[in-house]
């Protein structure tokens, strides 16, 4: 079944040396969860080290961790290169080894830890992992690929140390799978390649921000691949936070995760009374009383492991920010009612957003569940019910 | 001041683009992030970089630069010097560090912008 994955591609440890010393396997495991996460990718500086770790402590907390590397070429540009296994991982981790010169200056640079899955310190890395690789980025896209990686170029948005701030624009013929970019906004450029956002995060707080929504079948990197290329339905989820449309989808699938058969959703655009209300409604599981207090709670959670939970928090923030409200009501197995009001003239009040591709991919990912959606604004209302029309 | 007269004087060793050596050189920039010499070049001007990437060729043409000077004695990479032979881009090798070969060249009166 397809669904919707958030995914924060680009991670240090505690390896890089610029990496806080509390970004450890467990810590980061941990964090990501409490961010939403389903899927991390490590990419330390030049080095794979610490990624073996990291991977264990997401099989024990059940969270996807891909291995990855973040190469320096030597024209200083960074490339992220993502694999399927840590055996793949190690015959690039080589090349690069053998065309990086150098020894780390902890005073100058940072110190580069090596750590085992539960966070203790096991070894040093005595590289100069913050230094160039002799390698031009062609080789390394090209030795990525040689080991069925993904190639994406990091943080092209930025200056230092980016494709486009070295060498002014993207190589022609550079057989890249992606660019990362740092700030959402830059995504909404086209630059000829899917685009992803991520946290580059050293420390944990940024772990998680400006994250990239997939939609796909499984956690691994071929689905990640196949949403790259758009094939067989899979893709990247445009829409930012920002847009109420991501807050929807993310109540919605609250609501799924509730085992509901129908999820009503309303919208109604009241700008008489200057006035958005969002209405999600569902006849799933509900909660009973002590649930629907620690609802809004942003780390309370129904599993341990997945996300579920951190929707209503950010939905009841965004509709505080534009002066809003947010009513809950929910009665154990009848089901449950969000209800946001926002003030549409609030400079906070966020854009709806891209509603429609909401809408769809709810509609397409759970054939199973009735959605009934209602938009109203000051002269229409249009109504779509999902057991009025055939779905193909 | 041309194109050929610098490379007497500096010793420059000629990679790529003999048929344009006798250009008039407008001034000078140094900087080895491209987006920043796509940015603040100037036409006729002579580069000073370490990279070795094709796309400099690309940047000195868009630009139309006078020529490229690398420096502490770096080759181009191979795919370099075969575009600046298409698009008749100089290249020249110089094997003094940056900072020597500009005040060498500001000495010889090739400014820079300011």
């Amino acid at each position: 079944m397809m669904r919707i994955i958030r995914a924060d591609l680009h991670l240090h440890t505690c390896l890089s040396p610029c990496g806080d010393a509390e970004m450890r396997a467990t810590a980061i495991v941990r964090q990501a969860g409490q961010a939403g996460l389903d899927m991390i990718a490590i990419c330390d500086h030049n080095s794979a080290e610490n990624v073996n770790a990291v991977m264990r402590a997401g099989a024990r907390e059940g969270l996807a961790v891909i291995p990855g590397i973040e190469a320096t070429s030597r024209e200083e540009v960074h490339i992220l290169g993502l694999f399927r296994s840590e055996r793949d991982l190690a015959h690039l981790q080589d090349v690069i080894y053998e065309n990086l010169p150098g020894e780390n200056d902890e005073e100058a640079f940072g110190s580069q830890l090596v750590v085992d899955e539960w966070d203790r310190v096991v070894g040093m890395n005595r590289r100069l992992l913050i230094g160039a690789t002799a390698l031009t980025v062609e080789r390394i896209v090209e030795a990525i690929h040689r080991w069925g990686g993904l190639a994406i170029a990091s943080h092209i948005d930025r200056e230092r140390f980016s494709l486009i701030g070295q060498l002014g624009f993207i190589p022609e013929g550079l057989e890249l799978d992606a660019l990362e970019v740092s700030r959402p906004s830059s995504s909404k450029q086209d630059y000829g390649y899917p685009v992803v956002t991520s946290s580059d995060a050293h420390f944990l707080a940024d772990i998680g921000k400006s994250p990239t929504h997939f939609m796909v079948e499984d956690l691994s990197l071929d689905e990640l691949e196949k949403a790259l290329r758009r094939e067989d339905g899979r893709r990247i989820v445009t829409g930012k936070m920002e847009d109420l449309s991501l807050h929807i989808l993310d109540i919605a699938e609250n609501s799924i995760a509730a085992s509901a058969g129908r999820i009503e959703i309303r919208i109604d655009e009241d700008r008489a009374n200057d006035l958005l209300t969002v209405e999600i409604t569902d006849n799933g599981k509900g909660m009973d009383e002590s649930m629907l207090k620690k609802a809004l709670d942003p780390f309370f959670t129904t599993r341990t492991t997945r996300r579920v939970g951190l929707g209503l928090p950010l939905l009841a923030q965004a509709a505080k920010e534009s002066g809003g409200t947010i009513e809950l009501n929910s009665e154990p197995s009848r089901g449950t009612t969000v209800k946001a009001t926002f003030r549409l003239s609030h400079p906070d009040c966020k854009p709806v957003g891209d509603i429609g591709q909401t809408i769809r991919t709810l509609v397409i990912a759970h054939p199973e569940i009735d959605f009934v959606y209602e938009h109203k604004t000051y002269d229409s209302t249009y109504r779509f019910d999902t057991r009025e029309i055939d779905r193909k | 001041m041309r194109l050929n007269e610098l490379i007497d004087k500096l010793d420059l060793s000629v990679r790529t683009g003999k048929g344009n050596l006798g250009r008039e050189v407008t001034g000078g920039y140094a900087s080895d992030l491209l987006s920043d010499v796509l940015a603040h070049s100037r036409e006729g001007n002579l580069w000073i970089t370490l990279q070795l990437h094709q796309n400099i060729v690309a940047v000195a043409s868009m630009k139309d630069l006078a020529g490229i000077v690398l420096v502490n004695g770096r080759e181009p990479e191979q795919e370099t010097v075969e575009k600046a032979e298409k698009e008749g881009v100089v290249i020249m090798v110089s094997e003094m560090p940056t900072f020597e070969l500009v005040g060498k060249l500001y000495e010889l009166g090739v400014a820079g912008m300011g």
